[in-house]
């Protein structure tokens, strides 16, 4: 009880007399905690939701039977309805569907149209059965009737009996709302009606997308599944709910473990806060510390009682961090929806679910990071020598303790050799522990840096001619570079990453606005309400479209999801006109492709995006079958484009081609290039002309550009955020270093002011040592972020997102930050010597306090 | 009279790299005595004390403090630091964030003694009514005071003072080592007083000079 | 299930017929000569037909058992324009149910699907109705051939004619109600015997006995007012066959009623609507449904009075989740003069509630 009584007037003086330095730990704990938790909560409510979504669409389901692409012929249904250990089939014809009337105010909107066989659907998803009333109960047979679930409903603005108007390509098609759903998962938006209306309003006679298995009692499931894969052959895919799991996972996998990784770096930064912190504290309280173990305090009880010090900021760091992480994941979920505006999750509301586990660990994260932050020096001050201690002067041995340059050496190097290791489970963890060495490399080595600059300086400073004041500066940082070098890790962490944040994000839009350039060469765009549309525009439509005055050119490009994968997100084919000969002219190829002449005449070119490379291993010339056609065809990777837009892989070919193989001579969108003669107005006007223009997106490539790169900067926004997080953490810490140190130099000032060294000449020298010290933090921070972007960009960029990118540095925006960190640690400097340059340094050198 | 010395040092040594600081020290000293340490600077006085204390270990030799060996352990020579000493720097050594009280009572609290002695200590130092001030508020002679008191509070067997009076102007002095004497004989303790000052040695019982041949008594009309 | 065209006339009737091509319907007029075998196929232009099989079996132990198969063909009103192969032009329906005292209720199994993809079919021609591994066919030599696979009991029954078929009202066309259009073709094939097997409490078990076959097609629907329906049919032990069938309205008065006896030398004798009369004896109270029923019922046709006593209380089948309806459908015994005379089916419906829903 005594003890804690002791314990408790220890922590109170400490925190009266460093409370700036404790909140600023505090915070930055707290920050670094509420990223992770943040992250964490948004993706596992997106991940359940979707999983669940995903699961309820199969309900109780043994097997699915899809094809690779979006449909296939149903005569599959009989065969299977009919096929020995099947209890039931039910075959479902999925349709996304435009909605013109929210194309105005929303990107792509989509409202999935379930066609099913109630009577086979009953038995096995009976969530999906749409409830008619009592005066229509045929309507679920009915071929204008359409059944809503709460969250379509809701979001279309309509009830029972009114209508809604969707669109499959150029047709609008009118349905009357006859009901609700059985039981929809809540804030899925998803619509059911009958199978055969469904085909046929939809113009997908013959078509289903699925086939939903029950398995006879007894049947073994993998035995089954196995025998039926190999009946099957390639073109259908037979999945499990676990699958869609895994799928669901693996597309939000990459942007939420560099999200993670982003959470982890504050967490560093925050340990890295409170160890520069506890290093000034200690070397501060030295003779405080010593006076304590002559009195008979144990070293273990040193130790508890200064662990316990950063410990309690731990604690209050990652409590608030937890709320902070809670408040943030509900906002953002609500402003950027669960995949914080990357659009993987659309059509879903996910809910907020309080996960205790999750909490725990990143208490104990944020705790623990906080304590292993303060191990060191609390370990080196209850081991210190309390004799010599509590004489003045001993500050300098604390920071030999500290002094490690094998480790920096160390650090440096491994980081090099692991920016070099390939990818683990599709994840750059090596590229990101290169990145964490490089940061503690540097910082274990800033001492030997600071002082080898400094004493450079100092060699080339004339004694007789500089001002004295720069040469007390100049001298203290090159003597003391120790203690200089806490502060300067502040810096050298905050501005490295954001040196590289910034690199990163500006070689990826420069990349993305030159890809766009070369992807999008046509003056203009269209395509109907939403993307991929099933239908599309007919043949037909093609030729109305094609027989326009004043078009000089016109491409027309069928665009499919098709899964080859069925544990990854789909991937896109893209069939267009391509010219064998030089793919390059619409294609970005980012390195020769296969000359035309060495493409075997048996099979199909196509040219794949980097991520099926990295996915599929689809490598340049590599014979690959793709199921997409009856019989089976060969093909061949003829090249490889970059892709910004499809990162789950993307695989172009030739229209000629893939008509010829699928006979689906629908297109999703067409290219226009107007005649020199004629302006784009004039043919937007005869599109707009045309008898199907109506649910037709027709859009001038600037603005596909605009809003492409709008998408990309929304897909960046928390980046952004995290990027000004990481510049208030990082000039927090500034101060906080800059106003303890003057501290624990407060009998320096004494001395010179007994020398006879004026208030302000003091004042002038010890804002002259901070931005010095500022400066030489920029540079070196803009030498480790630059390293550190290249790590970024040329690994972690190509392991995780499966794209390459071109390096450009934003000269303007990083010397605008180097300017405002040095102007912010200067002021800083400026404002705590005003405390250091007062009356009672004078008292400080008599008292030896 | 006690029979067993509350200090007994037999033939202690102790080297610094090359530079041999004492070599075989024996002394011994009685429950209640009081005596001053003077020697050049240099010839080991603080490095003695520090022994003492238990903050260095001897390269040889034994210490015995109320007749229990010094252990070589930290946590255990700790404990017994805390238990049957009390310290006077010359630096003060009062922690800037506690109150007077909260100062003295340090040692009770380590001891786990009843923490009721701290304000009664504080009034017998002359500074009564002052026990809610911090030390910024106070002058040296009252910082040393402080100090004095937290030094006999727990009532050690044994007070250890270096260059108790160095910071101090000369009345002030002699205000301290008066009150040093009294409180150490009020408490029945034995004390230790390592100076440069003759005005301090001569407040003690005896003076030992320490050189390089040991501890040699030193008559206080010799020095005079 | 017979009542079924009551129940599935409101359905019909009131689609939206708004419809590009909506399906034309034939209408049942007096005077057709039924022809067969077509006739024992579908009449797909026809809004409603059954295949309605009931009878008595004995098994190898000798114990008595009811059985009921029925298939339905439904015609919807789903748009004749509508080229998809899932359009839901026709619908399949299909009940079956084992009566054993033993078990003391029904076991029972109904299914309905859309025909299509020669999975669920009715087909023209020659009896052919099937409903995925359910099926009704009639061989050209005039056998039937039946198997049912439930959950709980497995049916396989070959019928063989032993008799001429029975048409019922004039030559096959059967007045339904007061109005001339309120009618239906019926013709009904009695004194059927059955021989095959059925699974039931995990056992094969060889049966023999006698069943009788109603086969009805209609496009029109019933009197609105009408309540339910009280049918019967048996195999008299003498050879003869009796039908009787009367039509409630919701006071429970009666609003039509028909009956018909033939016997063995193929003698029919018709019963006008105020011959025939139904008298309930005793009630049962179904603890599944409350629904009363009358089990034990008295019915006369002209001077005649047959007393009919249930094999077994419990008969009610309960289709709710398929074709939303309720009925008791069970084995009984005809008496006359306290002395049983036959054996026959009684189907007793609309007592859970008015089925003009």
């Amino acid at each position: 009880m005594t003890s804690g009584l002791l314990t408790r007037w220890l922590l109170k003086g400490e925190w009266h007399s460093h409370r700036l330095q404790s909140v600023v730990a505090v915070l930055a704990i707290m920050f670094g905690v509420a990223l992770g938790f943040t992250i964490h909560l948004i993706n596992s409510a997106a991940v359940t939701e979707f999983s669940a979504a995903t699961r309820s669409l199969s309900g109780t389901s043994d097997l699915t039977v899809r094809a690779l692409r979006p449909t296939f012929d149903e005569a599959l249904y009989p065969r299977l309805a009919r096929h020995e250990g099947i209890a039931q089939a039910s075959p479902l014809l999925e349709i996304t569907a435009g909605v013109p009337a929210k194309a105005k105010t929303m990107h792509n909107p989509v409202l999935k149209i379930l066609g099913l066989d109630i009577f086979r659907a009953a038995s096995i998803t009976p969530d999906l059965l749409g409830i008619s009333t009592e005066d229509n109960p045929m309507d679920a047979l009915a071929d204008d009737a359409v059944f809503l679930s709460p969250a379509a409903m809701q979001w279309l603005a309509v009830k029972q009996g009114d209508s809604i108007t969707v669109s499959a390509g150029t047709k609008q098609i009118t349905l009357r709302v006859a009901g609700g759903l059985a039981r929809a998962h809540p804030g899925q938006r998803i619509a059911v009606m009958d199978i055969g209306a469904a085909q046929w309003r939809f113009d997908q006679i013959g078509q289903l997308s699925r086939i939903e298995l029950k398995l006879q009692p007894g049947v073994n499931h993998r035995a089954f599944r196995k025998v039926l894969e190999e009946e099957l052959g390639r073109a259908y895919l037979l999945t499990e709910s676990q699958d869609d799991d895994a799928r669901a996972h693996n597309m939000s996998r990459a942007y939420r473990v560099n999200l993670n990784i982003l959470a982890l770096v504050a967490l560093f930064t925050g340990a890295f806060l409170i160890f520069s912190g506890q290093v000034l504290s200690t070397i501060r309280r030295r003779s405080q510390l010593a006076l304590l173990r002559v009195l008979g305090m144990t070293r273990r009880q040193l130790l508890c009682q200064l662990l316990l010090e950063s410990g309690l900021l731990g604690v209050a760091g990652s409590l608030s961090g937890l709320a902070l992480g809670y408040l943030l994941a509900t906002i953002a979920l609500h402003h950027l929806g669960a995949d914080l505006g990357a659009g993987f999750f659309p059509g879903l509301e996910p809910s907020l679910h309080l996960e205790p586990a999750a909490a725990v660990f990143y208490f104990v994260l944020g705790t623990g990071v906080t304590m292993l932050g303060s191990l060191l020096p609390a370990w080196e001050a209850a081991h210190a020598h309390p004799a010599p201690a509590l004489k003045s002067g001993s500050e300098y041995t604390v920071l030999a303790a500290l002094h490690a340059p094998r480790l920096a050496v160390i650090c440096l190097l491994t980081g090099i050799v692991f920016a070099g290791l390939p990818p683990v489970y599709d994840l750059p963890v090596f590229g990101y522990l290169a990145t964490v060495l490089l940061l503690i490399g540097s910082i274990v080595a800033l001492p030997y840096l600071c002082g080898l600059s400094f004493s450079a300086l100092l060699r080339r400073l004339n004694p007789g001619k500089a001002n004295v004041l720069y040469a007390l500066a100049v001298t203290r940082l090159s003597n003391a570079s120790g203690l200089a070098a806490i502060a300067l890790g502040g810096i050298l962490v905050s501005f490295s990453l954001m040196v590289a944040m910034a690199i990163m994000v500006t070689s990826f839009r420069v990349s993305v606005d030159n890809w766009l350039a070369q992807v999008l060469p046509a003056d203009l765009y269209l395509h109907p309400t939403i993307h991929q549309d099933m239908r599309g525009l007919t043949t037909d439509e093609q030729q109305m479209l094609a027989s326009l005055p004043d078009v000089a050119r016109i491409d027309f490009i069928r665009s499919i999801p098709i899964t080859l994968d069925p544990t990854r997100p789909d991937v896109t084919l893209l069939a267009r006109p391509v010219d064998r000969d030089n793919p390059g002219s619409v294609i970005p190829l980012i390195e020769s492709a296969l000359p035309s002449d060495s493409i075997p005449s048996d099979t199909v070119p196509i040219w794949v995006s980097e991520a099926m490379v990295d996915l599929y291993g689809f490598e340049v010339g590599k014979q690959v079958m793709l199921p997409i056609a009856d019989p089976s065809q060969l093909f061949i990777v003829a090249g490889v484009w970059r892709d910004y837009g499809r990162m789950f892989g993307a695989i172009q070919m030739q229209l000629s081609d893939y008509r010829r193989l699928t006979g689906d001579d629908h297109i999703s969108d067409a290219a226009l290039w107007v005649t020199t003669e004629a302006t784009t107005g004039a043919v937007i006007s005869a599109l707009q002309a045309l008898p199907f223009s109506n649910p037709l997106e027709i859009m001038e490539t600037g603005r596909v550009r605009a809003v492409a790169l709008r998408q990309f900067d929304r897909s960046f926004a928390v980046t952004y955020l995290l990027e000004l997080v990481a510049i208030g953490v990082g000039l927090m810490g500034v101060a906080a270093s800059f106003s303890a140190q003057t501290l624990t130099r407060i009998r320096e000032f004494g001395i010179l002011r007994h020398i006879g060294l004026g208030k302000r000449q003091i004042h002038r020298m010890l804002t002259l040592e901070g931005g010095l010290l500022a400066g030489f933090g920029v540079i070196t921070g803009f030498i480790l972020g630059t390293g550190i972007s290249l790590i970024l960009i040329f690994i972690v960029n190509p392991q995780s997102f499966h794209w390459t990118m071109q390096l450009h540095l934003p000269w303007g925006w990083l010397i605008l930050m180097a300017l405002a960190v040095l102007g912010a640690a200067t002021l800083t400097a400026f404002i705590a010597s005003r405390r250091a340059a007062s009356g009672n340094v004078i008292r400080a050198v008599r008292e030896d306090w | 009279m006690n029979p067993i010395p509350v200090l007994e040092l037999s033939n202690i040594s102790k080297s610094y790299a090359d530079r041999r600081v004492l070599s075989g020290l024996s002394y011994s000293l009685a429950a209640g005595e009081y005596v001053a340490i003077m020697g050049d600077s240099g010839v080991g006085k603080s490095t003695l004390l520090n022994l003492i204390a238990g903050l260095d270990n001897p390269d040889n030799g034994e210490i015995r403090i109320d007749g229990k060996s010094l252990p070589a352990d930290d946590e255990a020579a700790t404990l017994l630091r805390r238990k049957y000493l009390g310290f006077i720097f010359q630096a003060f050594h009062v922690l800037p964030h506690l109150t007077l009280l909260q100062n003295v009572s340090l040692p009770l609290l380590l001891n786990h003694l009843p923490l009721e002695r701290a304000s009664t200590m504080l009034a017998t130092v002359g500074l009564r009514g002052r026990e809610q001030d911090f030390p910024y508020q106070l002058s040296g002679g009252e910082l040393q005071r402080v100090a004095v008191a937290r030094a006999l509070v727990h009532r050690p067997r044994l007070i250890l003072a270096d260059e108790p009076t160095g910071n101090l102007d000369q009345e002030t002095a002699r205000e301290i080592l008066r009150l040093i004497r009294a409180e150490i004989k009020a408490n029945g303790a034995s004390a230790i007083i390592v100076t440069h000052s003759h005005t301090a040695a001569e407040t003690a019982d005896s003076i030992l000079m320490l050189g390089k041949h040991g501890l040699t008594p030193v008559s206080p009309e010799d020095q005079a | 299930m017979r009542y079924l065209w009551v129940l599935f006339s409101w359905l019909i009737l009131l689609q939206p017929l708004l419809l590009a091509a909506p399906p034309v319907l034939t209408s049942v007029i007096p005077g057709k000569v039924l022809k067969f075998p077509d006739d024992h196929g579908a009449h797909p232009d026809f809004r409603i037909e059954w295949w309605y099989v009931t009878g008595w079996l004995t098994t190898s132990a000798g114990d008595p058992l009811g059985f009921q198969i029925t298939f339905f063909r439904l015609a919807t009103q789903a748009d004749e324009d509508n080229p998809s192969n899932f359009a839901p032009h026709q619908l399949i329906i299909a009940h079956a149910a084992l009566s054993d005292p033993k078990v003391g209720k029904l076991l029972h199994d109904q299914r309905i699907v859309r025909a299509g993809f020669d999975l669920a079919y009715a087909k023209t021609g020659n009896a052919d109705v099937k409903l995925d591994d359910w099926f009704f066919t009639r061989a050209a030599d005039g056998h039937y051939h039946t198997r049912i696979e439930t959950e709980n009991f497995t049916l396989n029954f070959t019928l063989t004619p032993t008799q001429p078929l029975m048409l019922q009202g004039d030559n096959g066309f059967s007045r339904k109600g007061p109005q001339a259009a309120q009618a239906s073709y019926y013709y009904s094939e009695p004194h059927l015997q059955v021989s095959g097997t059925i699974n039931h409490l995990e056992k094969n078990i060889p049966v023999t006995g006698t069943a009788w076959l109603d086969r009805e097609w209609s496009s029109e629907y019933l009197a609105t007012d009408a309540a339910g329906w009280d049918w019967a049919s048996a195999n008299l032990d003498d050879g003869s066959a009796l039908m009787a069938f009367q039509i409630r309205g919701k006071d429970g008065s009666k609003v039509w009623a028909y009956a018909t006896l033939r016997d063995p030398s193929g003698q029919t004798r018709s019963f006008t609507p105020d011959q025939v009369s139904f008298t309930p004896i005793r009630t049962w109270r179904s603890s599944h449904t409350q629904a009363v029923y009358p089990v034990a019922t008295r019915i006369r046709t002209g001077e005649t009075e047959w007393q009919i006593t249930p094999l077994m209380d419990d008969q009610e089948l309960d289709s709710r989740s398929s074709t939303r309806a309720v009925y008791w459908e069970g084995a009984v015994t005809f008496r006359r003069d306290g002395e049983s005379v036959g054996k026959g089916y009684m189907e007793l419906t609309g007592y859970v509630q008015p089925l003009t829903m």
